[in-house]
């Protein structure tokens, strides 16, 4: 087991705990937004090598969404934090 | 004479045959534990938990934040709802039927353990009164440190028959023995 993701709730722990969601750097465009945003959003996908933000489910522990950011090519894990206080902080600024 | 199913245990299948003594290293399953999931209210987390801490005859069970499980083994089910629900802030259902527990105590217990699970259940990172929601023999359960040498395990009823077999083939290089508490 080798990828270990120190979730904020629960501690180390190795990467079949969890269920990988999916990017989170796009942000979901409002349900009046264009079709192109949306056409964007939904098929339009950057494929980055390097540091990414990804959203990954705790599925057999703590059930919450959070956001790691890591390396897609050495897989060094730089930050996990819960998806919820991404988002509060971002509401907040 | 028809069997009760309300009261048959979804281990009593497995655990038939020869009653051997217990070794040292032995796996006790409780017949009937109360369990209920508690779940704080937005903004009532600590002061759930504080409450929950302090409960008598309840012992509280970390699953994610806000959400806990509370397990009886002395107490009635009714008993138990009337403390939690008596706890302001807090949603409370009763899982005793849905979930089941089993313990696992002796000197071999980390290294059965360290098989089934993949944290650290070192006494200086996982010590005693601890508990979390983890990947035990491939079902999500609830593990939680009791003693020095003691886990309870809580899983999905459905699961049980698989994670009871499991931990039994973790332990057979041990000595691992197995029984009804009660």
């Amino acid at each position: 087991m080798a990828s270990l993701i120190t979730c904020p709730h629960c501690g180390t722990r190795p990467k079949e705990e969890f269920s990988i969601r999916g990017a989170a750097a796009p942000k979901r465009p409002s349900p009046t937004a264009k079709d192109e945003a949306w056409h964007r959003y939904v098929y339009v996908r950057d494929n980055p090598k390097g540091r990414i933000l990804e959203y990954w489910h705790h599925v057999a522990g703590c059930r919450r969404f959070l956001v790691v950011e890591r390396d897609n090519l050495t897989h060094e894990v730089f930050g996990v934090t819960d998806a919820a206080e991404l988002e509060r902080a971002g509401a907040d600024e | 004479m028809s069997i009760n199913l309300l009261h048959r245990h979804v281990l009593e299948d497995h655990i038939s045959g020869f009653e051997t003594d217990p070794n040292p290293n032995h796996l006790s399953v409780i017949r009937r534990p109360v369990i209920f999931s508690v779940l704080a209210h937005a903004g009532q987390e600590t002061a759930v938990a504080e409450a929950l801490w302090n409960a008598e005859d309840v012992a509280p069970r970390f699953c994610g934040p806000s959400e806990w499980l509370a397990v009886s083994r002395t107490v009635g089910a009714e008993t138990v709802a009337g403390m939690l629900s008596a706890i302001a802030g807090a949603s409370v259902v009763d899982q005793s039927d849905g979930r089941a527990l089993m313990e696992i105590s002796g000197p071999s217990v980390r290294k059965i353990l360290g098989r089934c699970v993949a944290v650290d259940l070192h006494p200086e990172v996982f010590e005693q009164g601890h508990s979390a929601a983890m990947l035990c023999c491939h079902a999500t359960a609830n593990v939680a440190r009791t003693g020095a040498d003691t886990f309870e395990i809580i899983v999905p009823r459905s699961f049980a028959g698989s994670v009871f077999e499991e931990l039994m083939e973790m332990g057979r290089e041990h000595g691992l023995t197995r029984g009804f508490a009660d």
